[in-house]
C-alpha cells in the first residue's frame, strides 16, 4: 500500500493558490493564516503567481508582514518601523533610514523534530554561512532529513560540517562537539554555551548576540546554573537545550564604524547635540551581582517536614 | 532540486556517465552527416535570433531563446534531403507529462507543462552494450546523509495516479508518431533569478526524460516493476540561448523500489556554449571602436552535436 502523501515535482507546473497569500513557491492549499484582513495591499497581491527559484519582493508595506505561519528559508521582505509604536509616535528616539533589509526566518528552537519523525536525537548537515542584516551574529543554513532551516552560527562553523541535536539525558556527559545542541544536563560542567533556552521547548532567547557565550556553572538536582555573559547567574531545568560553542562573528566588537555614513546605514540616527549636566544616573558603578535569577518553580520546602 | 544532478540520479537510480554514447560521437565524426558549409548557417541563425529579430537594440532571452531554436531545428530538418525516414518525426509543444514511480516506499511524481518534445515513429535503438548494462549492478547510489534524497520536493495528496504523455488526454493508441525521441528545455525567462542554473537544468532535463521513459515503458510493458530487455532510450537538450546540456539516458529497468539490481544510465555533456558573446553594439571605449559588433567564439562543435542527437535513431 503505497503512502497517501505523495512527494510530487512540478518544475514547469504552475500551480494556481487558491489563496490570496505570500506564495513563494507554488503554494500548498492549506497554507493559509488566520486572522488575516479580506482586502490585501497590492504588493502582496502580485507576488500570488510566480515561478520557481523566484524571489520575494526587496521590500512590503504590508503591516502584518511578521504573521506567517508557514516557516521558509527564502527572506522576506520587512516593513521598518523608524523607532515608531502602534500609536505612531516616536517611542525610541535615534531610528530611522538605513539599508533595506530582508528578513531570514531563523528557528531558534533546535530540537523541532520534522513532522513524522520519531522524537530521536538527529543530525544535521551546514550547507552554508553567511551575513545576516538582521542581527550581529552569522546564520547557517542547515539541512536534515527533508527541510532546510536556518540557525544562528556558532564559531569555526564551516559549510559541510555535521551537526547533532539530541534530547537524551545519559548519565555520563556528552563530549560535545562545537555546533551541537544538546540538554543542559547532559553538557559537562565548564563548557561554553549559547542560544540558552529559560524553559524546555520555549526556543533559544538567551546568548544570541556575536561572540557571546555562557559558562555551565554547575548542575543541581535536577536543574543547572549557567553565567550569561553579563556575569549573571541563571537557574534553568536540566532539560533546556542548549548550543555548543560561542556565537559567530567573534571580531563583532572589534570593528570600527570608521564614519557617521556607515551609522546611518545601519539604521541609526544621530544623538541631540545640547549639551546636559550628568546626574547621579552616569558614572562607573560597583555594586554586587543581583540574585541569582530561577526559572524553576521548585515546590515550597516547609520546615516542619 | 537541492543537489542538482546528484540527488536526481538517486530519485530515478541511475548512473551518470560523462560524455556522449559512442554512437554518437561516431554520428559526429561521420563527415556524411554534415550539412554543406553549416558553420555559416548556424553563425547566420545566430545572428537572427540575437541580432535582427526585434525593432530594439538587442532582443531580450525570452524573444531570441526560442527562435533560435526554431532555426537550428530547421537546419537539422534540411538533413531529411538525404535521409528521408527524418521526415517521421513531430514536434509537440506544451506537452503535458506525468509519471509515477514508487521508490523506497516513496511514491514520486513528475508533473508538468514544460519543455517541447518530439516524438518518432521509430524507437532508439539502445545505446548501451549488455555488459554495460550488467556492470551497473556494482554501482552504489550514492547517499546524502543526513539529507534525505527527497528533500525540495513537493509533497502532494495523491489522488489518482496519471502515466500519461501528450497534451490533456494521452496520445491516443495507434498514434503514429508515438516513441518519444527528445525532449528540449529552452530557459527563456528575462531575470536571471527565474532562470534554471546549468546544474538545476541537468537535474530537471534527467528527470523529465525518465519520466517520458517511464510512461512509455509502462505503456509498452505494463506496469509491473522489471528490468526491460529492451531499453528504452530519450534524448534531451536544454538551452538558455547560450550554454547547451546535451543528455542521453536510457531506461533499463522499471524496478525501482529497491536500490539494487540494474541502473538506469544517463550520458550528459554539460555547458557546451555555442558562442561566447554576441554583441549588439560595438564597444567603443575612447572613441575607439574596440569590440565591432558580432558573434565571438562560435564553436561548431555544439551544433554538431545537436545535429549528432537529432539524427541518431535513424542513422
Amino acid at each position: 500500500v503505497m503512502m497517501a502523501a505523495g512527494l510530487c515535482r512540478a518544475f514547469g507546473a504552475l500551480l494556481l493558490s487558491a489563496a490570496p497569500r505570500h506564495s513563494r513557491l507554488p503554494a500548498l492549499p492549506c497554507a493559509s493564516p488566520l486572522g488575516l484582513p479580506p482586502c490585501l495591499p497590492g504588493a502582496v497581491l502580485a507576488a500570488v503567481r510566480r515561478g520557481l527559484g523566484c524571489s520575494v519582493p526587496r521590500c512590503t508595506t504590508d503591516p502584518l508582514w511578521k504573521c506567517r505561519v508557514k516557516y521558509t528559508v527564502r527572506p522576506i521582505g520587512m516593513k521598518k518601523t523608524g523607532g515608531r509604536d502602534h500609536t505612531g509616535r516616536i517611542r525610541v528616539r535615534g531610528i530611522g533610514g538605513g539599508h533595506k533589509r530582508r528578513y531570514r526566518m531563523i528557528d531558534f528552537q533546535r530540537l523541532r523534530y520534522e513532522e513524522g519523525a520519531p522524537p530521536q536525537p538527529f543530525t544535521e548537515k551546514v550547507i552554508n554561512v553567511r551575513y545576516d542584516p538582521c542581527r550581529s551574529a552569522d546564520i547557517a543554513l542547515v539541512a536534515g532529513g527533508n527541510r532546510k532551516r536556518w540557525i544562528i552560527a556558532t564559531e569555526n562553523m564551516q559549510p559541510g560540517d555535521i551537526i547533532k541535536n539530541s534530547s537524551h539525558i545519559g548519565r555520563m556527559a556528552v563530549s560535545a562537539n562545537e555546533g551541537d545542541a544538546y540538554p543542559l544536563g547532559a553538557l559537562p560542567v565548564g563548557t561554553l554555551i549559547c542560544n540558552l533556552e529559560s524553559h524546555p521547548g520555549k526556543g533559544a532567547q538567551y546568548i544570541r548576540a556575536a561572540g557571546t557565550c555562557g559558562v555551565l556553572l554547575r548542575k543541581v538536582n535536577g536543574t543547572a546554573i549557567v553565567q550569561l555573559p553579563s556575569k549573571r547567574h541563571m537557574q534553568v531545568l536540566e532539560t533546556c537545550v542548549a548550543t555548543v560553542g560561542r556565537v559567530s562573528n567573534v571580531d563583532h566588537n572589534k570593528r570600527v564604524i570608521g564614519k557617521a555614513g556607515r551609522n546611518r546605514w545601519l539604521g541609526k540616527r544621530p544623538h541631540t547635540g545640547l549639551w546636559h549636566r550628568k546626574g547621579g544616573w552616569a558614572g562607573r558603578k560597583i555594586k554586587p551581582l543581583p540574585p541569582m535569577k530561577s526559572y524553576v518553580n521548585l515546590p515550597r520546602v516547609t520546615a516542619q517536614e | 532540486l537541492f543537489q542538482g544532478v546528484r540527488q536526481a540520479q538517486w530519485l530515478t537510480k541511475t548512473k551518470l556517465v560523462e560524455g556522449l554514447p559512442p554512437p554518437v560521437l561516431s554520428i559526429i565524426d561521420n563527415p556524411a552527416h554534415q550539412l554543406e558549409d553549416h558553420e555559416e548557417r548556424v553563425q547566420r541563425a545566430i545572428s537572427h535570433a540575437r541580432f535582427w529579430e526585434t525593432t530594439e537594440v538587442a532582443p531580450r532571452r525570452e524573444h531570441y531563446c526560442p527562435v533560435l531554436f526554431e532555426d537550428l531545428i530547421h537546419l537539422c530538418r534540411l538533413m531529411s534531403v538525404k535521409y528521408p525516414s527524418l521526415t517521421k518525426r513531430m514536434l509537440a509543444r506544451n506537452y503535458r507529462i506525468s509519471a509515477t514511480w514508487e521508490r523506497e516506499s516513496i511514491l514520486l511524481q513528475v508533473r508538468g507543462q514544460n519543455g517541447i518534445l518530439m516524438n518518432s515513429m521509430a524507437p532508439i535503438p539502445p545505446v548501451a552494450s549488455k555488459e554495460e548494462i550488467l556492470a551497473t549492478e556494482e554501482h552504489v547510489l550514492e547517499t546524502f546523509y543526513p539529507i534525505s534524497p527527497t528533500i525540495d520536493l513537493q509533497e502532494v495528496n495523491v489522488y489518482k495516479e496519471l502515466d500519461d504523455t501528450g497534451k490533456s488526454s494521452r496520445f491516443r493508441d495507434g498514434y503514429p508518431y508515438s516513441y518519444p525521441h527528445t525532449v528540449f528545455f529552452l530557459e527563456s525567462a528575462n531575470i536571471r533569478p527565474n532562470r534554471f542554473r546549468p546544474e538545476q537544468l541537468r537535474a530537471k532535463m534527467l528527470m523529465f526524460a525518465f519520466g517520458n521513459a517511464l510512461a512509455k515503458a509502462k505503456v509498452l510493458y505494463g506496469n509491473d516493476p522489471k528490468v526491460l530487455e529492451q531499453p528504452i532510450v530519450v534524448q534531451s537538450i536544454g538551452t538558455d540561448g547560450q550554454l547547451f546540456q546535451f543528455m542521453v539516458f536510457q531506461l533499463n529497468t522499471t524496478d525501482l523500489v529497491s536500490s539494487d539490481g540494474i541502473k538506469n544510465l544517463v550520458w550528459i555533456d554539460s555547458d557546451q556554449n555555442l558562442y561566447e558573446k554576441a554583441q549588439c553594439i560595438p564597444e567603443i571605449k575612447k572613441r575607439v571602436v574596440t569590440k565591432p559588433a558580432g558573434i565571438y567564439g562560435f564553436q561548431p562543435d555544439t551544433f554538431k552535436k545537436f545535429l549528432a542527437l537529432y539524427l541518431h535513431g535513424t542513422v
